[in-house]
């Protein structure tokens, strides 16, 4: 019982981190159609930023977590202005393709400029461990659920409430409708892409404040296809449940089945999830279920 | 239209690129620019310096290149020749790191060296079927058994292992009977290094391994998978991994009070100065490690020149050991190439092909009998009939208030036989 | 339609015939003859880039008729290619069967595999489906890794050189005649089979599932059959890769190897023949020479710092990508229809 309690807890903690991620994957696929494939180069190219600024450049770290938001908006806004936009209107694999030749790019810029391979960022979170019953957590964790579960909800309002927001979720379900109407694609895609790079720079900074800023972060980013999908892939809440849920899965599965089926089980336990997920709710827990017709 | 003739423009200007990186990448087999009568050697380096480890790929290979640089410009090259370093990035990928060997023997290299285990296991195969020899700087003992043309400089992850256990069993263990050990390593040829071992050598070493447990290089918590150590009670826990998620692993042990209590030791592949710098001053002295080199800033007559070289070309990686194993590497290269060239005619070696390479590595690895590396790590020696590791000497390390404090001298990792 | 002028069919042959003119078979006859010489004056390294492009193909035409034919998008290409080339691993090493006959197995195997994990594609559908595919490609990694009793885990397997008969296929040369002789027989195959019925039918369940199961299309069967098609051919790319390099162990085929695979496809042009081909050799070559690109800059700019040169190779390669993508969003292969087109039409291009 006692492991299970430890199990939930770091599940959860681990899960919301997950969805953070997953939502800046969410955000583009909500507005435009369009799978994110460099999500994992972003999270690495603005942790890299947060390092120069904090690190190299010596900013407190007030003035840092701002810069880093305004290199987020402004990494936002460029690649949407010069990657995505003379593709609108084309098939939506060519987008996605593209999101792959610009991780590469990404990728490569880091390297260049910061030849450093592997740094940490300095602590931006109390560090003592908070015991809840028998189980225990680093309070890092529950700072970083904290706040992936505060920009989800800011996120959320927007998306239900504000102009913009509506008109973005219009425009994920029909561009030409909306652009009927008088409503400025373009701005609302470039919105978008932005979003999804604060997100992903939000994203960023929690795990490399937790594991240290590596190439890793990459595959972090694929991590979150998982979640996303589980979810459904336009859906805020579903990514909000679908992450702490595979980090519940992961942890809570591991614990019991590790020693029946072996190790390294762990990483296999959400794709059998997700398998199963699919065959009973085609669109994930939250999708949308697009209704047919010929 | 415009858009027409951009395209047209960027096709044309990409396929004369290809051209022309194709047009350098024949020419360089043939030594451009010089006189035919001056034969140069030329050394191949496959690098990772891209992909998902460039956290050591860069560090390694900058050490590496930066020792030749030394070497050339300062010693003159090696007996007085200067060696031609051709270096490619293999991107961590499997398919370039095979095709970079090819590519390494049309330029006429004598031998290459790889900085990973998992771009060496790539170019296993290419390199043994034609018996192009090379010197793998981080191995895992897949590539060096059975023996064939693929030598490592260092003890691999599977030696840290064997080594430790040495000398917990001899130092730290005061019980009766067998220690209980946990596993926690990377799923990947770095972390099964250290499983393949001890599924071998458990028994005989005299340790039990109760778990064994994965993780992989973007965890987040291995909170659970210690919960799962904790219950099974170890005495050690042995964590073969990359310094990141070493450091996740010690701060969840940390903080489920696994640490202090229980010995805990990392393999080398993750027991450098990021460690320290990502898990902070906490850790304790119950935290150790294996090392095969010695540290950043020691007595060793080698250490003066790399330091100033580190300095002058690449500071970032200053104290990182990661940098010194590159440079040895290229150190023992040299002396491979100074007994080849006792051994053999410079004409043999500069030959090209399996003719030279057969020298190169008769008359120039196996002859390499404890060479010291200017004391930067264990005496390297490729004498021995079936083991193929240069150096078996390994040194154990105590993390002490934020430093990595030698505890031992040179310790001989066991040769473990593999089936 | 994509005759010159004044050429007309008098049969139903000549109707249906891919080369159809005295000039595109002296062309394609020629173009052959060039391939095949390749080893004549091509080096090593050449010769091998030249047998990962072809073993590459293979494995995309695969996807091609998966992703690109009948709209099934699979992110776990390189899991399926894991298959075959643990089954030629394992069938040639440990059983030491003919070469052709664990070839042919082990694209069945991968096939069987793929059907497994097809099975959602009943109820779901793109993206939801890449899911399971990305699925497909971990968990049969982790089994790779994991069942060391076959696999033997990270110390991987060793694969002896393919052999038909007398024929041992152990060096670059000799590995790339039986390469493109495979990768062509499957050019020809797919091309052929996407003019059948069932190349038909995939496409119009990839147009609209729901107006092709109207027409009398069993849909779940035909998604069925494209995955153990898709999968059969990555299966002998796989087991060709194998062979080629002589060693696999489950590092050699990764998620992001799946995405690339799925990057190259679309570069040269989804449900094309020709697509696949030009997109492989396009991100092969590309691959190779942003590779040999970092220590040339190297070498000829010294003095500058420390990383830009290693940088520069993914810069460039995705910059590249991004380019070719921005300009040419339909694949390489619609720019070399209208190539084709225009050369046709020249010069009178109305």
């Amino acid at each position: 019982m006692e492991q299970l309690l430890q199990y939930t807890i770091t599940g959860l903690a681990v899960g919301m981190i997950y969805a953070l991620i997953a939502l800046g994957f969410a955000l583009i696929w909500k507005s435009s159609r369009v799978a994110n494939l460099a999500l994992g180069q972003l999270v690495l190219i603005s942790s890299w930023f947060t390092y120069g600024i904090l690190v190299q450049a010596h900013f407190p770290v007030w003035a840092g977590m701002i810069m880093t938001i305004l290199f987020a908006i402004f990494l936002g806004w460029a690649i949407e202005r010069f990657t995505l936009r003379p593709l609108i209107g084309q098939p939506t694999l060519s987008l996605i393709a593209v999101t792959l030749g610009l991780g590469y790019f990404l990728e490569g810029i880091v390297i260049v400029v910061w030849p450093i391979s592997v740094a940490k960022l300095p602590v931006l979170f109390p560090q003592d461990p908070i015991n809840i019953g028998s189980a225990v957590i680093s309070q890092e964790y529950v700072w970083a659920a904290g706040i992936s579960l505060a920009l989800f909800i800011l996120l959320s309002l927007f998306f239900k409430f504000h102009k913009m927001g509506i008109a973005m979720r219009a425009a994920a379900d029909d561009q030409l409708a909306i652009q009927a109407c008088a409503v400025p694609i373009n701005r609302i895609f470039s919105l978008s892409w932005i979003f999804a790079c604060i997100v992903a720079a939000t994203g960023g900074v929690l795990i490399s404040s937790i594991g240290g800023i590596t190439s890793a972060l990459i595959e972090t980013g694929f991590k979150s296809f998982s979640v996303v999908i589980l979810g459904g892939m336009d859906s805020f809440i579903g990514c909000m449940v679908a992450g702490p849920l595979i980090g519940l899965c992961e942890n809570i599965g591991a614990g019991y089945l590790t020693s029946i089926i072996g190790p390294g089980i762990k990483d296999l336990i959400p794709f059998v999830i997700i398998i199963l997920v699919m065959l009973f709710k085609p669109y994930g827990l939250f999708g949308e279920e697009r209704i047919e017709r010929i | 239209m415009k858009k027409h003739r951009t395209f047209t423009a960027i096709i044309l200007v990409t396929v004369a690129a290809f051209v022309f990186t194709f047009a350098a990448g024949c020419a360089s087999q043939t030594p451009a620019g010089k006189l035919d009568s001056q034969k140069q050697l030329k050394i191949g380096c496959s690098i990772c310096f891209t992909g998902t480890a460039a956290e050591k790929g860069q560090p390694i290979g900058q050490g590496e290149l930066d020792a030749w640089k030394y070497i050339n410009d300062e010693l003159g090259g090696v007996d007085g020749n200067k060696i031609e370093i051709v270096w490619y990035d293999t991107g961590y990928n499997a398919a370039i790191a095979t095709t970079n060997v090819k590519k390494l023997m049309d330029d006429g290299c004598l031998f290459f060296t790889i900085v990973s285990s998992y771009d060496a296991t790539a170019s296993k195969e290419a390199a043994n079927k034609a018996g192009f020899p090379a010197l793998v700087i981080f191995s895992s003992p897949s590539l060096t058994n059975p023996p064939a043309h693929i030598y490592s400089q260092l003890p691999d992850y599977g030696d840290d292992w064997a080594a430790f256990t040495n000398y917990y069993l001899k130092n730290i263990w005061k019980g009766p009977g067998k220690p209980k050990m946990a596993l926690e390593i990377l799923s990947n040829s770095t972390g099964y290094g250290v499983r393949d071992a001890a599924k071998v050598a458990a028994a005989d070493l005299g340790v039990d391994i109760v778990t064994i447990e994965e993780h992989k290089t973007t965890t987040l918590s291995e909170t659970d998978a210690l919960t799962r150590i904790k219950e099974k009670n170890p005495d050690i826990l042995f964590i073969g991994s990359t310094p990141a998620p070493t450091s996740v692993i010690l701060k969840n042990a940390y903080q489920l009070k696994l640490i202090p209590g229980m010995t805990v030791a990392c393999g080398h592949a993750g027991f450098t100065k990021a460690l320290i710098d990502l898990s902070g001053k906490q850790i304790s002295n119950d935290v150790y490690g294996v090392f095969p080199t010695v540290n950043w800033g020691d007595n060793v007559p080698g250490m003066a020149k790399m330091d100033e070289y580190c300095k002058k070309l690449h500071p970032q990686y200053v104290g990182n050991n990661d940098y010194l194993c590159g440079w040895s590497a290229s150190l023992i290269n040299a002396e491979i190439i100074r007994q080849a060239l006792k051994n053999s005619t410079l004409d043999v070696l500069t030959s090209g092909d399996s003719v030279a390479w057969k020298a190169g590595e008769e008359k120039g690895f196996r002859m390499v009998k404890g060479y010291d590396v200017e004391g930067l790590h264990g005496p390297v020696d490729f004498s021995d009939p079936v083991d193929r590791r240069g150096s078996k000497s390994v040194k154990i390390f105590q993390i002490q208030q934020g430093e990595m404090v030698p505890l031992t001298g040179w310790v001989d990792a066991p040769y473990i036989k593999y089936e | 339609m994509s005759l010159p002028c004044g050429i007309r069919n008098y049969s139903y042959a000549t109707d249906t015939a891919i080369i159809r003119t005295k000039t595109q078979w002296t062309l394609f006859i020629v173009f052959l003859l060039i391939v095949f010489t390749f080893p004549f004056y091509f080096p090593r390294f050449w010769l091998d880039v030249m047998n990962l492009i072809g073993i590459t193909t293979i494995a995309i035409i695969g996807l091609n008729i998966l992703v690109g034919y009948c709209g099934q998008l699979s992110i776990g290409h390189a899991g399926f290619m894991a298959v075959g080339a643990y089954t030629t691993a394992i069938l040639a090493g440990s059983y030491h069967m003919p070469f052709l006959l664990a070839l042919l197995l082990s694209g069945v195997s991968a096939g069987l595999i793929g059907l497994l994990f097809g099975i959602p594609s009943m109820r779901v559908k793109g993206f939801y489906l890449a899911i399971t595919t990305i699925a497909a490609q971990f968990i049969i990694i982790w089994v790779a890794n994991h069942w060391t009793d076959v696999t033997r885990g990270s110390m991987g397997l060793g694969v002896e050189a393919a052999s038909i008969g007398p024929l041992i296929f152990d060096t670059e040369a000799s590995q790339f005649f039986l390469i493109i002789s495979i990768t062509v027989l499957c050019v020809l195959f797919a091309t052929n089979l996407a003019r059948s019925r069932i190349g038909r039918a995939f496409i119009a369940v990839r147009d609209n599932d729901l107006a092709a199961k109207v027409m009398g299309i069993n849909v779940f069967a035909f998604k069925l059959l494209a995955f153990f098609l898709g999968c059969f051919f990555a299966g002998i790319a796989g087991s060709l890769f194998a062979q080629w390099r002589g060693h696999i162990t489950p590092e050699d085929f990764t998620f992001s190897q799946s995405i690339l695979y799925i990057g190259i496809l679309i570069i040269g042009g989804l449900g094309t023949s020709i697509g696949p081909i030009i997109g492989t050799v396009f991100i092969r070559l590309l691959e190779q020479c942003v590779t040999l690109l970092a220590p040339l800059v190297e070498r000829s700019l010294p003095g500058i710092p420390s990383g830009f040169a290693t940088g520069l190779s993914p810069m460039i390669f995705g910059l590249i990508m991004v380019l070719f993508l921005v300009l040419e969003p339909k694949g390489l292969a619609h720019r070399w229809n209208l190539f084709k087109a225009s050369y046709r039409m020249w010069p009178f291009s109305y």
